[in-house]
């Protein structure tokens, strides 16, 4: 298989109260075209902050280092891009960013001052970045026409908490309907057709109605479900869900999971599936991808990692599952007592 | 003798101008020592059901009896005597407390209220609180909102049993934790169970921690009990079509050696 992604090196800190606190630390994945990949890891190992960089969400005045090779299919020759992340300027320390790129490779994007002229991407209305999370107030990156993977057309989103990014305001089938319109410009007519038949495919039901509903009409799934029609809506090449079904219960996660299997094996979309949960993931995953403060300590096949993982960190995770063939803690208390 | 009996309590809310039961008709029991767990998918009623033993809201019908005593109709002394007995830990322990406050402000608080300690003893009574907790003595000066998730929850536990309760309400307790923390909170409730005799209402929705720690199980679906029993036997084997999507919605981990 060939990589849709390739991520090298790629480093990233974030600034609070004059204080950097690296986020991620050198990390090097390739992201193989079609796969399902799935990132784990506990909180505040770097999960969020890579879907972050690779979708060019970081917030301003975040430092990055490192390289983001994407390579859509359809154009011949890779496109490679420094990750974005519309800062103000990056350190001089930094000029190891496009390094990677041997002769052969197409000519790298630096990270310039030129790419924060303040161009916010169409998307930026339906991306209102509300802190979620902890994240503080996200910006598209000034993508402009540069060659970096655009958001909408070539990657496309889901975050935990729908709300972050569906318009409280706005009728979700027109929030839709704005990126089929924005990247494939079929006209309102068009873009409204294609909102419908999203809803059908994410099997909200009567979609005839629910196209002209507002966001707090629906449940917590319904609105995760309507926040991955949107995702989707401009055919992207890879979807992002990272912790697409951490606050939905059990039942409403299950669904979810089998919907986003479907879409992406229907679409032919690469997943990258970001979880604290590795048996959520393993269910769902071709590779496994473990992160543990900022650093990717281990990545194999599913079964790899669930059979014969290679870290003893991995293996900690993995005992400390509590599923329904585990032994009780209440027997281990009982007999240690 | 049971901590806390619960009989035939009913809420309704309203939900697009039409009332409708969010608890309905739901009766159960918990002994000594005892932990039950309430499970089901999310707006089944759960919380509803821990704020309405808590008296944190009044039911529409029903009758609880916490320590053989009627709950519902008490008041004045005897509420707050009562209420100390009775304690609460929920999922996010930072919207629970200020968190600004210091640790040992937390757990001062119930001491006086309920005059469990004279003011000259409670720094004491502080110390081997946390230490029952397994936190360092010297966390009682740190603010709420410097320390971890996992420490902000067995702060929370010490409050809890800072009055020497009979029965825990645990919302969603460890629902928010990393899984190595979870485990270890999981621990420290059973230990505190098994040292103090505490019974705990369990509230998950996640049945692979119930199975975990709980005695018995009760399901619930839009706010009626669809079945209870044996948590173990319950979980392995559903009689209900809820407990059936509960049990078949859990990602199952499939180990060659586990
Ligand atoms: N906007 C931010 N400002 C400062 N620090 C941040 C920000 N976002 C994340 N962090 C820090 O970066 C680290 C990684 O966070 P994150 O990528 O959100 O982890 P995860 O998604 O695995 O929980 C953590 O230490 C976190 O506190
Ligand atoms: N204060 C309230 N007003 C109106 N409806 C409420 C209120 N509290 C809860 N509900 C409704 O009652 C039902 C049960 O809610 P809850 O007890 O929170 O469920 P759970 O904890 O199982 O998720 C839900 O339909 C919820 O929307
Ligand atoms: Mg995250
Ligand atoms: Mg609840």
């Amino acid at each position: 298989m060939t990589a849709l992604l390739s991520i090298r090196d790629l480093s990233v800190a974030y600034r609070r109260d004059g204080v950097e606190v690296p986020a991620l630390k050198g990390v090097s994945l390739d992201v193989l075209e079609g796969e399902r990949l799935a990132i784990i890891g506990e909180s505040g190992s770097g999960k969020s902050t890579l879907a972050l960089a690779l979708a060019g969400l970081l917030a301003m005045g975040t430092e990055i280092g490192g390289m983001i090779e994407w390579s859509a299919s359809q154009s011949q020759t890779p496109r490679s891009f420094a990750p974005l992340s519309g800062l103000p300027a990056i350190s001089p320390a930094r000029g190891e960013i496009g390094s990677f790129a041997d002769g052969s490779s197409p000519a790298t994007l630096e990270i310039s001052k030129s790419s924060d002229d303040g161009s916010i991407s169409p998307l930026a209305g339906e991306m209102p970045g509300r802190a979620e999370g902890g994240v503080p107030e996200r910006r598209p990156s000034a993508i402009g026409n540069t060659q970096a993977p655009l958001l909408g057309s070539d990657i496309g989103f889901v975050f935990q908490d729908p709300s972050s990014s569906l318009d409280p305001v706005m009728p979700i089938g027109k929030q839709i309907a704005e990126v089929a319109h924005t990247h494939l410009g079929p006209g309102w007519k068009g873009a409204y057709a294609k909102a419908k038949t999203l809803l059908e495919r994410v099997r909200l039901p009567n979609p005839d109605a629910t196209i002209h509903a507002y966001p707090h009409q629906l449940s917590g799934g319904q609105k995760q479900r309507v926040a991955i029609a949107a995702a989707i809506a401009a055919g992207p090449k890879l979807l992002i869900a990272d912790e697409a079904t951490s606050a939905l219960d059990t039942i409403v996660q299950a669904e979810i999971v089998a919907l986003i299997r479907r879409l992406v094996s229907e679409d032919g979309m690469t997943l990258i599936f970001i979880s604290h949960d590795i048996a959520l993931a393993a269910s769902l995953a071709d590779r496994i991808a473990v992160l543990r403060h900022g650093e990717l300590i281990e990545l194999g096949e599913t079964s790899q990692i669930v059979n014969a993982p290679q870290q003893a960190y991995t293996r900690a995770l993995l005992d400390a599952h509590l599923g329904l063939n585990a032994e009780p803690l209440l027997d281990r208390q009982d007999t240690s007592a | 003798m049971s901590v806390l009996a619960v009989s035939n309590l009913t809420k309704r809310y309203h939900r697009g101008g039409k009332p409708f039961a969010a608890v309905d008709d739901v009766s159960f029991e918990i002994g000594p020592a005892e932990t039950l767990a309430l499970a089901g998918p999310s707006g089944s009623g759960k919380s509803t059901i821990a704020r309405l033993v808590l008296r944190l809201i009044e039911p529409d019908a029903g009758r609880i009896d916490f320590e053989d005593a009627d709950f519902l109709t008490m008041s004045g002394a005897a509420l707050r005597a009562r209420r100390a007995r009775l304690q609460m830990v929920f999922q996010d322990p930072l919207a629970a407390f200020n968190p600004r406050a210091t640790v040992a402000r937390v757990l001062n608080d119930p001491l006086r209220v309920h005059g469990i300690a004279p003011r000259a003893d409670r720094p004491r009574r502080i110390a081997a609180l946390l230490e029952r907790v397994g936190l360092d003595a010297g966390l009682a000066q740190r603010a709420i909102h410097e320390i971890s998730g996992g420490q902000r929850q067995r702060v929370a536990i010490a409050r809890a049993i800072a009055t020497r309760p009979s029965l825990i309400v645990l919302d969603e307790a460890v629902s928010a934790l990393d899984v190595s923390v979870r485990g270890q909170i999981l621990e420290l409730l059973l230990d505190l169970q098994r040292q103090e005799r505490i019974a705990y209402l369990f509230i998950s929705h996640d049945l692979g921690v119930i199975r975990a720690v709980a005695h018995r199980i009760f399901i619930l679906d839009a706010g009626r009990i669809a079945e209870s029993g044996d948590a173990r036997a319950v979980i392995a084997y559903p009689q209900s079509s809820v407990g059936k999507a509960l049990v078949a919605a859990m990602p199952k981990l499939v180990r060659d050696r586990p």
